[in-house]
Parts: structure tokens; sequence; C-alpha cells
């Protein structure tokens, strides 16, 4: 199969799992053949986007320059997997936009799990007043609308979410599919003859 | 080792097991789930009430048969795959034998690797119990599980429908069929009776050579041509001067004698029998992309033959059975449907169905919109209207008809609200309610003494407290 880059995309509040899924997603990828780079959020802040807040503007100016690096990763045919919480729909779809193809995972997780897990200890000192601008605290998250994947991490395990995302992109036809995998071509026409017999198609 | 075998093995989050349950006991029960795929809950009373199954009536005599309501749309891919992880379409994701690639108008057709829920046996296999899988379909192709599964229907190759792979030579031994060729009534009716009862004979054997020499805490066996008799032969049950009148009871004879081969073998476990659908005679096929594109929804390319060549500026299109899918913008490559005119367009749709008569007669039931049948994270790509026909109006997906209805060679079409599960006494007394095939997987576990995974919508019918 020839290399295909896209860019998957994953938003959510924090601690809901999007680096982890991004890892084990990068992990999979990778061992189907396929190139594949991680801009991890919590990374990109402290080199590509140090200096910048979390005010609006600042937000916005992180996301667009991950999109930035991700559009010229899949320009060049690899999967560049980007893990942010990037809060605001409209920077996101800016980014779709640019990038064409885009492939956006919304790793959602009810924010009273999220402030009960608290593995990074951000909610206690966000709900303490102690971090100003926290989103889905004192800062407000939109949800995508239309997503391609939409992971409910409070009732999966990291596994089956992953899963699910690695099926959707062999559908979308963005990752090799396993040896594992279903109809070959072959399969395929017999199916369709036995499906035809029975009025099915 | 894939990530699709990884997650078997990871514990998600469970509801509490029923409290007032003997702990020692319970978990040492086994259970043995058998299937009759489509064979209608009427059709089992009425066989049990003139003779043709006797094992089944003794049975009925020692346990509940009750009328159920399988998934919609009422077809095996989308039935069983409810009952196997307990769950909604919305959730588990195969809503049909084919569906299209995402973003595009191109025909896959799903199978188990599609599955994005955890199945019956996964939670079964979970805690440490073995499980015997045998031809339930969308099994293909077999995942690695604790104990045994062989595929079936649509299975293609039985080295892929079997795990562990080291059983095919036994299966090939003896001269397994993964399904019936449907397509011997090409040659003739004779023929393909012909090739049913062979069918179903090899299953039956090595149903019971697994039962007998397998080990297992769950046996799960299903018999598929029930279906196949009754989409060709069902005309036949009606009418007593009907070629094949004796013939379509001879055979439910025959499965009969199986279920009493089982009743024969039980111990203490729990056995439930169910079927997917139910059945019914047809009147008329009818074809929803005809009415589609003569009411002015639908543009399809010369000569299409199927709904990969639609054409520009279509805003809705139909798959089997009864599925309608407005043509998004944004969602589908020539999508037209903003957003904004979605509603008034399936009201509109819905009433203009709601106005298709035959013989006088409406032949649309209900239709539901998809908030109304699906939930969970699969919806993003559910149809957006399922069309529920009346009785003998049987919804095809095909675009190459003149007609809007015609006759085919099949006399039998599926039933939502008559399938069919059967529990025995074992298991306790039952729960009020008319039982869904979700319930089935979650009744199952609960017989077993294990807990149901939170991932499945279906209630257990055993009684509680």
């Amino acid at each position: 199969m020839e290399q295909k880059g896209f860019t998957l995309w994953f938003t959510g509040l924090s601690g809901a799992g999007k680096t982890t899924l991004a890892r084990l997603v990068e992990g999979e990828l990778k061992a189907r053949g396929q190139k594949v780079e991680v801009l991890d959020g919590d990374v990109i802040r402290t080199n590509l986007s140090k200096g910048l807040g979390f005010s609006k503007e600042d937000r916005d100016t992180n996301i667009r320059r991950i999109g930035f690096v991700c559009d010229l990763l899949t320009r060049n045919g690899v999967v560049a997997i980007a893990a942010a919480i990037s809060p605001y729909r409209s920077v996101r779809d800016e980014v779709r936009e640019v990038i064409g193809s885009f492939v956006e995972v919304y790793v959602e997780c009810p924010i009273g799990v999220l402030s009960d897990r608290d593995v990074k200890g951000l909610y206690k000192k966000a709900l303490a007043g102690e971090i100003k601008n926290f989103t889905g605290v004192d800062d407000p998250y939109e949800p995508p609308v239309s997503p391609e994947v939409t992971v409910h991490t409070d009732s999966e395990t990291p596994e089956q979410s992953a899963a699910r995302i690695i099926s959707r992109l062999e559908l979308m036809g963005l990752a090799a599919a396993s040896e594992a995998a279903g109809y070959s071509e072959e399969d395929e026409e017999e199916v369709r003859r036995r499906l035809e017999a029975l009025g099915y198609v | 080792m894939g990530l699709f075998d990884k997650f078997k093995s990871r514990s998600p989050v469970s509801k509490e097991p029923s409290p007032n349950e003997d702990a020692t006991k319970a978990a040492k029960r086994r259970a043995v789930l058998l299937g009759l795929d489509g064979t209608p809950c009427t059709l089992v009373r009425r066989f049990i009430e003139d003779g043709t199954m006797p094992n089944f009536r003794r049975l009925s005599e020692r346990g509940s048969l009750l009328q159920m309501d399988t998934a919609i749309p009422d077809i095996s891919s989308v039935a069983w795959t409810s009952f196997m992880t307990g769950a909604n379409p919305g959730r588990h994701g195969i809503y049909g034998f084919l569906d299209l690639q995402p973003d595009t108008y191109k025909i896959y057709f799903p199978n188990s690797r599609h599955i994005q829920s955890e199945t019956l046996w996964d939670a079964v296999g979970r805690s440490g119990r073995r499980s015997i899988v045998i031809n339930v379909p969308s099994t293909y192709p077999a995942k690695a599980l604790n104990g045994v599964l062989i595929s079936g229907f649509v299975a293609v190759d039985l080295n892929k429908a079997t795990y562990p792979p080291e059983l095919v030579p036994r299966l090939r031994e003896m001269d397994y069929r993964i399904d019936v060729d449907a397509r011997k009534v090409q040659e003739s009716h004779d023929a393909l009776m012909d090739e049913i009862l062979t069918t179903l004979d090899r299953r039956v054997k090595t149903l019971l050579e697994q039962y007998d020499t397998g080990k297992w805490d769950l046996f799960v066996g299903v018999i598929t041509e029930t279906d196949r008799l009754q989409h060709f032969f069902m005309d036949a049950v009606e009418d007593p001067g009907h070629k094949y009148h004796s013939a379509f009871r001879d055979f439910y004879g025959r499965v009969d004698n199986f279920l009493g081969a089982i009743a024969e073998r039980l111990g203490d476990e729990t056995l439930m029998i169910m079927s997917d659908h139910g059945f019914t005679g047809i009147k008329q096929q009818v074809y929803l992309n005809r009415w589609l594109v003569d009411n002015g929804y639908l543009k399809l390319k010369e000569n299409a033959r199927s709904i990969e060549e639609i054409d520009e500026g279509s805003r809705a299109f139909a798959m089997d059975p009864g599925r309608i899918y407005l043509n998004h913008k944004g969602r589908y490559p020539n999508g037209t449907v903003e957003s904004a005119d979605a509603r008034p367009l399936l009201e509109e749709i819905k009433r203009g169905l709601s106005e298709i008569t035959s013989e006088g007669a409406p032949i649309v039931k209900r239709v539901y919109d998809r908030d109304e049948l699906f939930n969970g994270p699969c919806v993003g790509f559910a149809p957006d209207l399922c069309v529920q026909p009346v009785y003998g109006y049987d919804l095809k997906g095909a675009v190459n008809k003149p007609e809007l209805m015609d006759r085919e060679i099949f006399t039998g079409m599926h039933t939502q609200d008559d399938a069919t599960l059967y529990i025995s006494t074992d298991a306790g007394s039952l729960r009020s309610g008319k039982p869904h095939i979700t319930d089935i997987a979650p009744s199952l576990l609960d017989a077993m003494g294990l807990p149901v995974p939170q991932s499945m919508d279906g209630r257990s019918m055993l009684a509680r407290g």
C-alpha cells in the first residue's frame, strides 16, 4: 500500500487520554510499516510554543503552529499525530481546512471522572483556583460537531479506543490492513455472490 | 500481536453481580445457547401444538417460551452482532450486510473486525471461563478467544473461520459446511432442499461432537439452515397442498431431534434457545431506491447496478433493508444536504413513505429516526431513518428495478417482533417485559454468575432479589 500522509488530531480535556492513545496508535501504525510522528501538546509547549500562555489568542497560536508542522509532515507522506487539548472549534476547523487529509478524534471523558482521576494533580489545583484558565474548569471546551471518531475513555480501555481508531483508519484507507483483516478482494466477490443469492445485494 | 488481540484481555469496568446469588454454586454454572436463525416464535408455538417439535414441547414445559423483539434493521448481521455484544448498533457499529466506507459511496462488507464492542465470549473469557461458539453469523474472520470458534455466515475460508486452527483438519474430515449454497435454487428447489438438509446434518454432527468432546462453560451453537429454508420455502407452511409442505415440517422435525439430543445431554446447565428474527410470507418486494428516484430525492448514473453509482444532485439514498441516508454535505463526496435542511427533508421523506400503499393499505408500519434506535460512539455513521414495513412487504436496497414493487424467487421475509427466546427453569424466575435480543448476553452471563460489562445495553431476563 502506498504510504499516504494524514493528520490524526486528538482533542479533549486534560487527562482524558490523548497522549496515551496517540502513543498506542503510533505503535500500531509503525508496526504496519507507516512513518509516524507524534506532536504532543505538553511537549510542544516546552519548545515550539515556549512562552505562549493560555489566553484564547495564545491557545489558537499554539494550535496553528502544531497544525503547520502537521501539514508539512502530512505533505511528505508521514502520519502526523497531534495530541493537544485544542479547546476551540474554529481553529481546529481552520487547521482541518489547511491540511485536508485530517482525521479528528474526540477523546471524550466526563469532567467529574477526570477530576477524580486527576493523574497530573492539575484539576485539584485548578478547582482550588491555583491554576487559572484551566480548560473545563474556568476556560471553555468546544467539542467537535462531527469528529471522524469519538472515544469514551471513561468506559473503554485505551486498547479498545485505539482499536476503534485503527479500524476507522483502515476503513478510510489510511491504515494498512493488518494480516488478520477481513476479506480479500477474492473473498469480497464471493461474499457479494452469497449475499446476492439471498437478495441482500 | 495486534491491538485487536490485546484488548480482549483487558478488564473494563463491570456492573455489580447480583447480590443474592450463591457465589460458589454460581461460579460453576454452565450455560448452553442454541440459535435457530430466523425461526419465528409463532411457528415454534404452532409446531409444538401440532406435534412437529415434541422435544421443544417437553422443553417448553420446563421453561419459558417467549416472543422477542430483535434489532432494527432486522437482518442477521445486525441481529447476531446485537446478540453477541448485548449492545445496540450505535455501539457495536454494524448496520447491515453492506455499508459505505467513510467519506465515499464505496461499498464494503462489514466483518468481525468492524465490531466495536466486546462480545459475550470476551466477557466469559475474561473470567477465565471457556466458550465454544459455532456458526454465529458475523464472527468471520475468527478472532482468538478462550475456547473454540467456528464462524458462520458470511465466512469464506474455513482456515480463517476457525479458532484454534488445529481444529480445521477435523472439520474437513467431517465435511463440515459453513453455509448452505443458496445458489442451488437456480438448479431446482429440490436441489436446494437437498443442500439445506445435508448442511443441517453436517452442522448437527459437528455441534454434538464439540458439545461432547470440547471443554466449555458456555456452549453457543447456531443453525442457519432454518433461515435459508424460510427464504425460499416460507409459502409451504400455510399451504397443505404445497409440494414442500411436509418437507418443511420434516426439516423442523430434524431440528427438533437436535434439540432433543441436547436436552438428553443436559445436566444442571441453563439452556436458552433463540432466533435472531422472525419470518413471514412475502407479498411484494419493495425497492426504496426506486421510490427515492421517482420522488426526485435520488439520481443514479445510467444503468447503475449499485448505490456506488449515485449521481450528483442526490439528496437521499437507501441501503438494504430499510436504511435511508441523507446525502449530507461534508459526509459524502457529492453531498448536497446542509445540516439545517436535514430535519425538514427527513420529515418530508417520512410523510411520503407513509403514503405508499398496496392493495389499498399502507406498506410502512413505522419510520424510525436515527436517535430513536441508536446510541453510542458509532452513531455518526448510522442511517438517518430506518423503515419498518408491514408484514409481507420486504424492503430492498437494489437500484436497478424499474418498478417500486415486484416478486422474485424469495417467498419469506424477516420480521422484527416475532423472534424466539426460550429460557429453562434452571435460570430461576424471569422478570416481566418482552425480551429484546440484547437481553440474551446479559442473561447468559447472569445465569453463569458472571458480571455484565457496562458496554451491554440489554438487561438480564433473570429475576432478582
